[in-house]
């Protein structure tokens, strides 16, 4: 309504009365007009929360709040202040972060439990006679019961169901698969705790209560670097975006800032503000593009090689014609640079071998302890072999010498580089690297023709070891080979020109990436000149473009030798900044005892999500890539022809990576038969393992016994986001309508496994049940057998951190959870009650045997030298050091519920740790008990309560030094026991902070300095990874316990790792004769490698079903082409298209444009297939999603553990599905059919 | 004091609307019996009522509760919740349910149970306990969205478009024609007619300034006019 009629515009009454001396004045018009504004803007009260999307923005938001409903909200911004000259944190909160919120009442909410029908009527059918887990035992004994809602999944056909009833069949089903397969059947997946760490401590931990398995997420995301445990023996720690504005230079690379980071993209304007120089490579012309003062477009998987040319410049032009000072001390101080390594002779050549230990030595320099694992170097004042302070031998058994002081055996030790002077090496020597360029695939060659083995010349000494003389050369000198560097020794693959075609010049990684070989010295000039100058303020941003790579390590490496060679890392404003999937749970000890359930038992059952979902989708029976193909030519002799399951099998027997399910047999049977025996478990297994009565399930993924029988999705969709060979999952795990085209091993008569039992005939549907907890109808939920509703950001009390920012963040209850759903607390708080009613059936006090691989950060790190397989005979099966520990756990069945909301003994017991440092936590335990009230009786009597999401809360923010000021200091003197050097000092200011949930409603917090983390909370430097390596001396968790850039490990060695190479991308040969149609039939179609970044109309990588997002974009599923390839194949922007290969097929519409480079098309991450996507052509099924055409494929080298940094935890290091070699067929739909049809009985 | 429902055909039509439980299903001839006899509809839209009447009197509860889900739990634009058709995930959708819980409340209701404010069913059973004026009133406001579900129904076969329809019989006069074309072409289109599917996802050409086609010819010309510079720039 117009208020314009009451309104006068030309005149002023003169009755009106006066005021306060005139200043007032009485009106009579209408002010009606005025209720549009004070409607819009009521509110009852503002709440503080902020959305838990796995950006991990943890941006602040102000909920308004009127009657119980959301009104809006703002941005909130009051942060607390930065220091003086740094821009502040605020405005935090993007545009999607704003329009993610009105999923709370979006029609897209799932409002009560559901289940598919069919099983709810089986279930009452049994239950009208049967108890629960008698109920669920005979259905999944009928197996036409069993596949009437099995082979539906995905197909309709969801009732509502009671809270009551749907949580009964849950727990039935868990009890009856403990029971009759064991506990460690029951899987369950949720993704980067960091978003919402109380919402996934509630699943993680009701499983490890009942001995369930946790599956990793973020290297099943590949977004775990590994070059960074590797490099630094750290999961990945970077600086906060607050730092990039110290940077004096900033690459980009393969990161989209203004579009993926947009609450953070304001400090890198800033910074150019600031007069930071900017450079962005991305292959396309991306959002970060525009804002780089220099834009380098190298094709898509090429990095590698523009990374070792950036680091050819800078070696020749900082280290070798020139010794920057700087970054001479620096790499002589923090790097393994100095130390020596072995020349092995192999087939009359020499090869780089391990590191030379102080136990090669005789007398072993008098190291004692651990002298396997010290390696050495020469000291350059007295030219004598020292073993130097901090390799990781100190580390563990020993005090006080675990630092990055240049002494050795007490005494200064300078270290020495280089060889390379006359008089300080015996004989120039060739030795034998490994180059890869020649392998390329037809898309990446350059016709390139040199042979796989270079020979380049190396200064050499000659020492006597305890087993004769041995050839040692520097980490520096092989180094400085290895990137094609001519130091006057004379022989081929090395120049000193960097336009001649020599491996590791610009010139020749200009034919690779097309980037021109003058604006690569150019870059590499000022990033280094920048760096010489600042002391190290030269930083990389880093996005998922250069970490999904199958070469993923080799992109990595090449960043981060360049960050090393000019003293970048743990310098504010330097260093390496890997923004991917954001991992950084900052209270993290405070939480593992929640998430785990470490305070009832330990350790819990965790797995690696790539090898599980490799092996249970049976992604490995379809596998394309052999061994022989990634090996190098350089391998020491040994048994490595055998596929990429075999050699996780071989993993998973030597105690490197974990298992699960982890033996044939039910655990809780292991141990009664152990019992019975009258042996300890760990020897009942052993020799049960030996002689053969006991097998581990990873040798045959197919038998019944092996499959994992439940699974729960909270946080998550899995199946339409991150599940890497989606078809597969529908095929084998789901066993419902796929779209898998191509044939498995067995009937395309290749090579089989040689570890791994073949079934012909391979099972589908391995799930009995689906739970997935949601509070949207995600791909994933679709799928699931049973859905539960849970409350969504501005409905549950939560913490949220980032890596972004160094605040602790809340979420809160504004309004009560919509419709009928439940937070994740109360859910799994509710399933564990009832669990608790339902199990005693069939369960009761039990003896569990848990695996545990060994563990990165404890003692066992340094268990395996060599590598030794037992089953082959080359050592004894010794559990916990040349196989898996095996640890018996008592589970109480009856009492799953009193202890998930009590916090057990352990805690005072055990105490609490992290990161190879334990300390007591006695006072904080007690403090709880009187914050959150104890138990007065029943099981967890005495024990402190943990019944509302609150509690849980305070129990994180109690435990952990991070937001518990006495905790800290405590654990930074117990690092200073190993270090030997005080630490304190970092936290004591902040000793007396205590922070608890209300403070962080009040404004978010600050976290304290933690040894947990590398970086340091102060105010005069903003958080920075390596801070505390480089200034408080303490050294990384390497072998060397430096940044290490030789890998010594066998494994590394053999594919060819010891040094960064140029790998190009591997071929997966998905796109068949048979497979491409378009080929045969001779139709218009390009064939293009398949990319899938984040997107600009999602929020980050999950949520897409946003009308917001679909109105901005063009309402669907979009594949980007470029204008040539698009042309090639007869294609039209908005046009209709089909991207298929041997892994399945995925429908879209063609956004045509200018940006992309030809021969790549972009599928951005995560478009759901339940929104607007029409069948394809080639399968006849729904068009998929973007991961249908993908499929995992594993590395060796990441399997890799007891060796120092290369030791398995969770999330941590292990296995990663990478997924952008893969290559796509494209083409134009000729049919468009949107399949709105009945589904068919599968 | 128990509640008096003035309108028991509203109610009928809620609980027709209502999740089906076995509950429902014994109370549906009850229920048929209160729509047969209401004399507002027309002959032929109790006639169409009946079916669906019949099935969820008689029909196997299991398919009543997928093909309920479906519909409307799962199918945004068959959603019960209003607003959703109106405000759809914009932040206008917190106050107009506020406006409408205030509504109730005004009425001398307190909702109960999980349901949202706009939730269709909850609305009819508020209206079943008013003045027939005043339902009336209401639900005409909301004729386009029933009109729109009506068809949408109706192009799916559902029986339950004759709720609808029997909704806008009640309302009294036709909604908003415009209204109701801009809702049922907008989200549902024949997925057959790929013209016509093109055409929903064409994107609309960007024009800065009034349209040089249409609008006030002054303005245009004068706007033409600026285009040519009177005295051209001097060269660089």
């Amino acid at each position: 309504m117009s208020h314009l009629l009451d309104r006068l515009n030309f005149f002023q009454s003169k009755e009106l009365e006066q005021f306060a001396d005139g200043h007032g004045q009485v009106t009579r018009e209408s002010r009606a007009w005025e209720e549009t504004y004070r409607s819009r803007w009521r509110h009852d009260k503002i709440v503080r929360s902020t959305h838990g999307v796995n950006c991990t923005g943890s941006c602040s938001w102000k909920i308004y709040v009127k009657s119980g409903i959301v009104t809006w909200e703002t941005q909130q911004t009051d942060y607390p202040r930065t220091r003086v000259g740094l821009p502040n944190h605020e405005p935090r909160g993007c545009a999607r972060g704003a329009s993610y919120s009105w999923y709370l009442y979006s029609a897209n909410r799932v409002k009560t439990p559901l289940i598919r029908g069919r099983l709810l009527k089986l279930w009452r059918e049994e239950r009208k006679t049967k108890s629960p887990v008698a109920a669920w035992a005979a259905i999944q004994a009928d197996p036409a019961k069993r596949a009437s809602y099995t082979k539906i999944r995905g197909k309709g056909g969801l009732v509502r169901a009671s809270w009551q009833e749907a949580t009964e069949i849950v727990a039935a089903a868990n009890a009856h698969t403990a029971k009759t397969w064991g506990p460690d059947r029951i899987f369950g997946f949720s993704p980067i705790p960091a978003m919402s760490m109380v919402s996934y401590a509630a699943g993680a931990r009701y499983l490890s209560l009942l001995g369930g398995t946790c599956l990793s997420f973020y290297d099943w995301y590949c977004d775990l670097p590994p070059a960074s445990p590797q490099t630094w023996g750290e999961q990945t720690d970077v600086p906060e975006s607050a730092d990039w504005y110290n940077a004096g230079y900033l690459i980009l690379w393969g990161s989209n800032v203004p579009q993926t980071r947009t609450p953070d993209a304001h400090f890198y304007t800033e910074a150019r503000y600031r007069g930071t120089k900017s450079t962005v490579i991305s292959p396309d012309y991306s959002e970060a593009a525009k804002f780089g003062d220099l834009w380098l477009n190298p094709k898509a998987g090429t990095d590698a090689a523009l990374g070792i040319a950036f680091g050819h410049v800078i070696l020749r032009e900082f280290h070798l014609d020139r010794q920057a000072e700087y970054f001479e001390n620096y790499c002589r101080k923090y790097s393994d640079m100095p130390m020596l390594v072995r020349l092995d002779e192999q087939d009359g050549r020499l090869v780089p071998g391990r590191f030379l230990r102080a136990a090669d030595l005789d007398g072993t320099l008098g190291e004692t302890n651990n002298p396997d694992w010290k390696t050495l170097a020469f000291n350059e004042g007295t030219g004598e072999l020292v073993a130097p302070n901090g390799s990781v031998g100190f580390r563990w058994s020993e005090k006080g010498k675990w630092n990055l002081e240049e002494k050795a055996a007490g005494r200064e030790a300078r270290l020495r580089m280089t060889l390379v002077g006359d008089t300080d090496h015996d004989q120039v020597v060739g030795v034998d690297f490994p180059y890869f360029g020649g392998k390329a695939t037809a898309a990446f060659t350059t016709g390139d023709t040199r042979p796989d083995v270079l020979t380049r010349n190396i200064p050499a000494r000659r020492i006597a070891t305890k087993d004769g003389e041995a050839l040692v050369t520097t980490v520096f000198d092989l180094f400085c080979a290895n990137y094609g560097l001519d130091r006057g020794l004379g022989g081929d693959w090395v120049t000193d020109d960097f336009n001649a075609d020599v491996p590791g010049t610009p010139k020749w990684a200009e034919k690779i990436t097309g980037v021109p070989a003058d604006r690569i010295i150019h870059v590499a000039r000022e990033f280094a000149e920048n760096a010489e100058k600042t002391q190290g303020k030269s930083m990389v941003i880093i996005g998922a473009g250069m970490n999904h790579w199958y070469h993923m390590d080799m992109n990595y490496r090449a960043v981060i030798n360049m960050l090393v060679m000019c003293g970048c890392v743990g310098q504010s404003g330097g260093g390496w900044s890997h923004y991917v999937g954001q991992e950084k749970l900052r209270p993290q000890t405070g939480w593992l005892p929640l998430a785990f359930a470490l305070d009832w038992s330990r350790p819990p059952r965790q797995m690696n999500g790539t090898s599980a979902f490799y092996a249970h989708a049976d992604q490995w029976r379809y596998e394309t890539v052999t061994a022989d193909e990634i090996l190098s030519p350089t391998a020491p002799k040994g048994d490595w022809n055998v596929s990429l399951i075999d050699y996780n099998i071989r993993a998973e027997r030597m105690g490197w990576l974990p298992s699960a399910p982890q033996l044939k047999t039910n655990p809780l049977e292991v141990a009664r038969a152990a019992k019975a025996a009258g042996q300890e478990v760990k020897d009942y297994v052993a020799a049960g393992l030996k002689s053969g009565s006991l097998q581990m399930s990873c040798e045959d993924p197919d038998a019944p016994e092996n499959w994992p029988r439940n699974l729960f999705v909270w946080r998550s969709n899995l199946l339409g986001s991150s599940g890497k060979g989606h078809e597969y999952f529908l095929r084998h795990l789901l066993g419902t309508d796929n779209g898998v085209l191509g044939k498995d091993l067995g009937q395309e008569g290749r090579q089989k496994p040689k570890e791994a039992a073949w079934h012909d005939a391979a099972p589908e549907g391995k799930l009995d049940l689906l739970v997935t907890l949601d509070f949207r109808m995600s791909t994933t939920a679709v799928y699931s057998d049973i859905v539960l509703p849970t409350a969504s950001w501005y409905e549950k009390n939560d913490l949220n951190t980032s890596d972004m920012h160094p605040f602790i963040h809340p979420l809160q209850a504004a309004v009560d959870p919509a419709y009928e759903s439940r937070s994740d607390w109360e859910i799994f708080k509710t399933i564990a009650k009832t669990f608790q009613e339902v199990a005693p059936e069939v369960l009761g006090k039990e003896t569990d045997v848990v695996a545990l691989p060994i563990q990165h950060d404890t003692v066992g790190e340094l268990a395996q030298g060599e590598v030794r397989d037992w089953k082959a005979g080359e050592c004894e099966l010794i559990p916990g050091t040349t196989a898996p520990a095996y640890i018996a756990v008592e589970r109480d069945y009856g009492a799953i519920y009193d202890r998930f909301v009590a916090l057990g003994p352990l805690m005072d017991k055990l105490g609490n740790g992290g990161k190879g440092i334990g300390w007591k936590t006695q006072a904080e335990v007690e403090a709880l008990r009187k914050l959150n009230g104890e138990w007065l009786d029943g099981p967890a009597k005495g024990c402190a309560k943990i019944v509302s999401d609150i509690d849980a809360t305070e129990v994180i923010l109690m435990l952990a030094p991070e937001t518990n000021g006495e905790v800290a200091v405590r654990a930074w003197d117990a690092l200073g026991q190993t270090t030997g050097r005080d630490h304190k000092h970092l936290a004591e200011a902040k000793e007396d902070e205590k922070i608890r949930f209300r403070d962080i409603a009040a404004q978010p917090r600050k976290i304290i300095s933690s040894p947990t983390w590398s970086g340091i909370e102060s105010e005069t430097v903003c958080y920075n990874a390596g801070y505390t390596n480089v200034h408080e001396l303490i050294p990384w968790r390497t072998l060397t316990g430096r940044q290490q850039l030789y890998q010594d490990h066998l494994w590394m060695r053999a594919f060819g790792e010891g040094f960064v190479a140029w790998r190009p991308p591997v071929d997966l040969k998905t796109i068949t004769a048979e497979v491409n149609r378009d080929a045969k039939e001779d139709t218009p179609h390009v064939v293009l490698n398949f990319i899938t970044p984040h997107q600009k109309w999602g929020i980050h990588s999950t949520y897409t079903d946003n009308l917001l997002m679909l109105t901005l974009n063009r309402g669907g599923p979009v594949v980007w082409i470029s204008e040539n390839d698009a042309a090639r194949a007869g294609i039209a922007d908005n046009d209709w298209i089909e991207l298929y290969n041997a892994n399945g097929a995925l429908t879209a519409r063609a956004v045509v444009s200018q940006r992309i480079k030809d021969g790549t098309t972009f599928m951005y991450h995560a478009q759901e297939k339940i929104v607007n996507t029409p069948g394809s052509e080639r399968t006849g099924k729904r068009g998929g999603i973007h991961n249908s055409v993908t499929r995992a494929v594993l590395k060796p080298t990441h399997m890799i553990g007891g060796y120092a940094q290369l030791a398995y935890g969770f999330n941590y290091y292990g296995t990663v599905g990478s997924n952008r070699d893969e290559f796509v067929i494209v083409r134009k739909m000729q049919n468009v059919d949107w399949l709105d049809r009945p589904a068919k009985e599968a | 004091m128990s509640v008096v429902i003035r309108d028991r055909t509203l109610k009928a039509l809620s609980l027709v609307l209502s999740y089906p439980t076995a509950e429902l299903q014994q109370a549906m001839s009850e229920i048929g019996g209160a729509l047969a006899a209401e004399t507002r509809l027309t002959g032929q839209a109790r006639r169409e009522l009946r079916p669906l009447v019949e099935a969820l009197g008689q029909g196997d509860l299991y398919e009543l509760q997928e093909r309920y889900v479906a519909l409307f739990d799962r199918s945004r634009t068959l959603s019960l919740n209003l607003f959703e058709h109106i405000h759809g995930e914009s932040r206008d959708r917190g106050g107009a349910m506020v406006d409408l819980l205030e509504m109730y409340r005004a009425g001398g209701f307190e909702p109960t149970g999980w349901e949202l404010p706009d939730h269709l069913p909850l609305l009819l059973e508020f209206l079943a306990t008013r003045s027939e004026a005043e339902a009336r009133d209401t639900l005409a406001e909301a004729a386009h969205i029933l009109e729109a579900l009506d068809a949408r129904l109706t192009r799916r076969e559902s029986a339950y478009a004759a709720v609808f329809a029997a909704l806008l019989q009640i309302a009294g006069p036709a909604a908003d024609r415009e209204a109701v074309a801009e809702l049922v072409a907008e989200p549902e289109t024949d997925p057959d007619d790929l013209a016509a599917l093109d055409a929903v996802w064409e994107e609309t050409e960007v024009t800065f300034g009034p349209d040089p086609n249409a609008g006030c010819p002054a303005s245009r010309d004068m706007l033409a006019r600026m285009d040519i510079p009177v005295t051209p720039a001097p060269a660089a």
